[in-house]
């Protein structure tokens, strides 16, 4: 407890501390090594970041190292694309519709799973993890032979439901791992108190299941805004995500309007996550 | 108001079979602090969450002023609980936390207000209304987690060894504070405890439990000087325990070894008994070279010494084998016995408790 740490700050601590360190200039080598080891991995992670803004700034058509200028052509080209500007706001639209339904399912799913002391509870979770394992082209696939099947032609509900399916793994994930770590004596406090289940959920459960369940949906939302593989086989003509347009565009031409597109999603995603952040609060619950 | 409460007959039988709680009865009287004491696995936690609501028991029923409230969902129960680590809301401030149950009770936010402010001056913990439960130290939150139970004006209490966290010092001071408030709220508290010394300290009476079953009910002098069982005088204090075989008619136990134990005139029982003679009822003098009373002496070697401060353990083997425990008061007049010294022990037979195995 607390309480015993009052006692502690007598106890000499450092000796012990000092005689495991290797000598200076070892140690400084090491450090050395470390830093340039981390920042080899943080150039590899943004390298193919930095050349698509480098290949969207630039004015001329194709990929050319060094740039020769600065230009906002390509972002202009895309904006001023009807069919960009409809797959944007396509895309956003299922992506909004997938993170909701996910989430809803995924951190349901995982509160039965944790707490419904389920028969075959692992077989479940399993299942409820596959999409993950299987390569998402043979999701969409199969996807669409039922559809077929079943008549129902390449609605937008469709589209989410093939991306519910594959985002959901992540819902469950993050949420299963908040609620492993969750003290149900929590819950018998505030049902002690007066709550009803109900009310016990929305009081107590779910605020410190939250971290958990929106890390969930803030994958969600990244994976159906970037997926293209599940949305190759269910979109409609005419009614398609950004990946696939730029997918359909890139066939034709390659010139920096790729790099526009990509630069936005990329920024897009970015303001997703931060505005989730800020509003539903990731960090305001410290007890993960 | 406080409630009396009846457990008539309540087992808890958990899937594969395990007989947490078996046949357990007893009355809780209105405005008593009851302790449920026993060692981990006895069924006592078991059987306050039963009281709770949190666990539904596989048969008898529990009553509280007379109603069943057997199959009542814990959030109708109407008692204030404080739990072992005080699951306090970490998301919620400390004056949250308190007004929590008046929140669900539907109160107004005056009223609240002013009642989270009376709870938490009852605890001393003024001032503290906007820390979270983090940044508190364990006395703290176990004065947040009790003033939370009580703001509600419960029933019934239940405390699950509210304070197994705190350290000695503290531990003595809250149980102080908690029996205090207690009397003056007359609170009926139903309290679980592992931890003998604390159970004769601060309760009213006390049910022994063991093995799901409870051993005995009693004040805190009748389960120590008048334990009834085997398992109740061995748990509670430190004690010597004889067994031996009672002629028909006889006033005396033969243990064995040469020992013979004159019973209390009261004693029931024939044939094999067993006796309880606690440590600091026999009194310890330097050996006798005259012939003892045989039945309420023995003469005996110290074999070695527990100093305690105010008094002394020692332990003794008797001259036929027997090993027992003596305390002795640490007053000015009465000499320290060490190692090797010879002495004899003296006791009443009223002393003398006999024990259901």
């Amino acid at each position: 407890m607390q309480t015993s740490a009052s006692h502690s700050p007598s106890l000499p601590a450092a000796p012990q501390a000092a005689s495991v360190r290797m000598p200076g200039p070892i140690r400084h080598y090491g450090r050395y090594l470390y830093l340039a080891i981390n920042i080899a991995i943080i150039i590899f992670l943004l390298a193919p970041i930095a050349i698509v803004v480098v290949f969207a700034l630039n004015p001329t058509p194709f990929i050319q190292f060094p740039p020769v200028g600065v230009s906002l052509r390509w972002f202009e080209k895309f904006f001023a694309s009807r069919d960009f500007m409809h797959a944007l706001g396509f895309s956003l639209e299922v992506a909004v519709l997938t993170t909701l339904s996910a989430t809803v399912l995924g951190a349901s799913a995982a509160l039965a799973l944790a707490r419904g002391n389920l028969p075959g509870t692992r077989l479940i979770v399993a299942t409820m993890l596959s999409p993950l394992m299987l390569p998402a082209i043979l999701t969409g696939l199969a996807l669409f032979q039922t559809y077929v099947l079943l008549d129902v032609g390449r609605p937008t509900w469709g589209l989410v439901a093939g991306h519910t399916l594959v985002t959901l793994p992540y819902v469950v994930r993050t949420t299963l791992a908040v609620l492993h770590n969750f003290d149900t004596r929590l819950e018998e406090a505030a049902q002690n108190l007066g709550a009803s289940p109900v009310r016990t959920f929305f009081e107590v459960t779910l605020p410190l299941i939250k971290p958990g369940v929106l890390a969930g949906a803030i994958f969600a939302f990244i994976v159906s805004f970037d997926q293209f593989p599940v949305s190759l086989f269910l979109v409609s003509p005419g009614n398609e995500t950004l990946p696939v347009t730029l997918f359909n565009y890139l066939k034709f031409d390659l010139d920096g309007t790729i790099g526009a597109a990509s630069v936005v999603s990329i920024v897009l995603a970015f303001v997703v996550v931060i505005g989730l952040d800020r509003t539903v609060g990731l960090r305001s619950y410290v007890k993960l | 108001m406080s409630a009396s409460i009846e457990i008539a007959g309540v087992s808890k039988v958990y899937d594969g079979g395990v007989r947490a709680v078996d046949a357990v009865a007893m009355d809780i009287r209105q405005g008593e602090f009851f302790s449920l004491l026993g060692p981990s696995g006895c069924g006592k936690t078991t059987t306050l969450r039963m009281i709770a609501g949190f666990e539904t028991p596989s048969a008898g029923a529990i009553r509280v002023d007379g109603a069943d409230i057997t199959h009542v969902p814990a959030h109708k129960r109407d008692m204030g609980m404080v739990f072992q680590n005080y699951a306090l809301f970490p998301h919620r401030t400390v004056a949250e936390n308190v007004a929590f149950g008046l929140r669900m009770r539907g109160l107004d936010k005056a009223t609240i207000a002013t009642k989270v402010k009376a709870a938490l001056a009852m605890v001393e913990l003024s001032g503290l209304e906007d820390r979270r439960p983090a940044q508190l130290s364990g006395g703290q939150q176990q004065r947040v987690a009790l003033a939370r139970a009580i703001v509600i004006a419960p029933r019934v209490l239940l405390c699950d060894e509210p304070l197994g966290a705190l350290d000695k010092k503290l531990r003595q001071q809250m149980q102080f504070e908690l029996k205090q408030l207690q009397k003056k709220l007359g609170l009926t508290l139903v309290f679980v405890t592992h931890d003998q010394e604390e159970a004769l300290a601060m309760s009213d009476r006390i049910a022994v439990m063991n093995g799901g079953r409870v051993e005995q009910v009693g004040t805190p002098t009748e389960i120590y000087n008048q334990p009834t069982t085997r398992f109740v005088a061995d748990f509670i204090g430190d004690t010597n325990i004889f067994r031996g075989e009672r002629a028909a008619a006889g006033q005396s136990l033969d243990v064995g070894k040469g020992l013979i134990l004159a019973l209390p005139t009261e004693a029931q029982g024939t044939g094999v008994l067993s006796v309880a003679l606690r440590p600091e009822k026999i009194r310890l003098i330097p050996r006798a070279d005259a012939a003892t009373p045989a039945g309420t002496s023995a003469h005996g070697i110290v074999e070695n010494t527990n100093f305690l401060g105010g008094a002394v353990l020692y332990r003794i083997t008797l001259e036929g084998g027997h090993r027992v425990l003596v305390q002795q008061p640490n007053a000015g007049t009465s000499r320290l016995f060490v190692p090797g010294n010879g002495v004899t022990l003296q006791w009443t037979p009223a002393d003398l408790v006999v024990l259901k195995d």
